[in-house]
């Protein structure tokens, strides 16, 4: 079993974490990669495409992408619901 | 070892399950995810008993179902895709066919029967340029993603339930929506498609075969041929939004049931069984013609109950 002081250092790195996910309120994929981080305590900042302009000019630039959900996790930019990446970044296992 | 292996969380896999359950057969359900290809519908009207429903609010309503009867006789492994299913030599007087499974993670599985539920998955556009412009303007989920093209020409592929539902969806952002049928005729429900083609944004077109999706970073154009008169144009436009049906999940099954050539389970319709003793099948991964939700559901409960019966009867002869 894993020390404890070990298991507060890797959830302090995650929640140091910059998690941002640009969605549109109906895109499902949008709302598994939520439950997926609101599931492992994880902090994001969500920016809705439809609504924000300014964000869709950012997300189409950075990502180079027509298409949500982009997933922005400490600069690494992630297209779609990847899930095995996002735990990979987001260190989540099991 | 369990008596029955779902593959599956669709409709077909969810109402198997409940059965399954409610009969006390020891069950596993296999599932990458749960609610099958309605998931992303912005508005189910056809299911029976609910009025209006978002095809991911549906979603979880079959899980929350099926998961209320989770426990000892009915196990989940979610997330997982079988990828190899073989049937185990046995001697004779052994009971009956075995089973083996092999998930995408490497997990492994034995069970006496099994019942494929699973589904489809979306067919992709296969001409030049699909590749290069996928997620840079060829859209396959309009649900999510028509709000980006808020201002902008687009074009729907497929003149189905999907296509007019697609367009449906992007009167709300874009300007000019062009809306291709390779066949002689639209198809789909005729509510939804008296309700799209009203629309002055709509531009309808049948007999057009996609030749060619053009673009530099992203979408410029996409080039389409009169299938008539042969010849071809070029439609100046932002979005492409592919609806073209979908392709059968069964190619883990070749070799082990009779597959007819579009990939799909032959089935006896009574019955629910494949060509192979102890292997069931409902919903789209199958030669059942009508691809629907609530006959999804009952297609399984069907094959459930044959499995159920024969499950008992090899328990007796044993």
């Amino acid at each position: 079993m894993r020390p404890s002081c070990s298991s507060r250092t890797i959830r302090a790195n995650i929640e140091a974490m910059a998690v941002t996910i640009y969605t549109t309120a109906t895109c499902v994929y949008c709302r598994a990669a939520k439950k997926l981080f609101s599931e492992h305590n994880i902090a994001y900042t969500e920016k809705d495409v439809a609504q924000d302009a300014a964000a869709r000019s950012e997300m189409i630039e950075r990502s180079g992408q027509l298409g949500v959900p982009v997933i922005d996790v400490n600069g690494t930019v992630v297209v779609g619901f990847n899930e095995p990446k996002l735990r990979e970044l987001l260190d989540i296992r099991g | 070892m369990y008596e029955l292996v779902i593959i599956g969380g669709g409709p077909a896999g969810a109402a198997a399950g409940v059965y399954a359950a409610r009969k006390r057969v020891k069950s596993l359900l296999i599932t990458e995810g749960w609610g099958g290809q309605s998931e992303v519908s912005p508005d189910v009207q056809n299911w029976i008993g609910i009025k209006s429903i978002s095809g991911i609010d549906l979603a979880q309503k079959i899980e929350e179902h099926v998961k209320a009867y989770a426990g000892d006789v009915l196990e989940f492994d979610e997330g997982s895709r079988v990828v190899e299913v073989k049937e185990l030599v046995l001697a004779s007087g052994s009971g009956g066919p075995k089973f083996t499974l092999v998930t995408n993670k490497g997990k492994k599985y034995e069970t006496r029967s099994i019942l494929v539920a699973s589904g489809g998955r979306r067919r992709k556009l296969s001409v030049p340029g699909a590749e290069t412009y996928d997620g840079k303007g060829i859209v396959y989920c309009a649900t999510c993603d028509a709000p980006l093209f808020q201002g902008k020409e687009v074009v729907v592929i497929g003149g189905g339930n999907a296509g007019f539902e697609s367009a449906q969806q992007l009167i709300s952002y874009a300007t000019k929506i062009t809306l291709l049928e390779y066949a002689e005729e639209f198809r789909g429900d005729s509510v939804t498609r008296e309700a799209v083609l009203k629309s002055k944004k709509v531009t309808p077109i049948t007999n057009a075969e996609s030749v060619e999706v053009k673009g530099e970073k992203f979408v410029t154009a996409l080039v389409w041929k009169d299938r008539k008169t042969g010849e071809t144009h070029e439609l100046p436009v932002q979005g492409v939004f592919v609806e073209i049906g979908s392709i059968p999940n069964t190619e883990f099954l070749k070799g082990l049931v009779e597959l007819n050539k579009y990939g799909e389970i032959i089935l006896d319709h009574k019955t629910a069984r494949t060509s192979r003793e102890g292997i069931w099948a409902a919903g789209d991964a199958t030669d059942q013609p009508y691809k629907q939700n609530n006959i999804s559901m009952g297609d399984a409960v069907k094959a459930l109950e044959d499995i159920y019966l024969w499950l008992q009867k090899k328990k007796s002869t044993t």
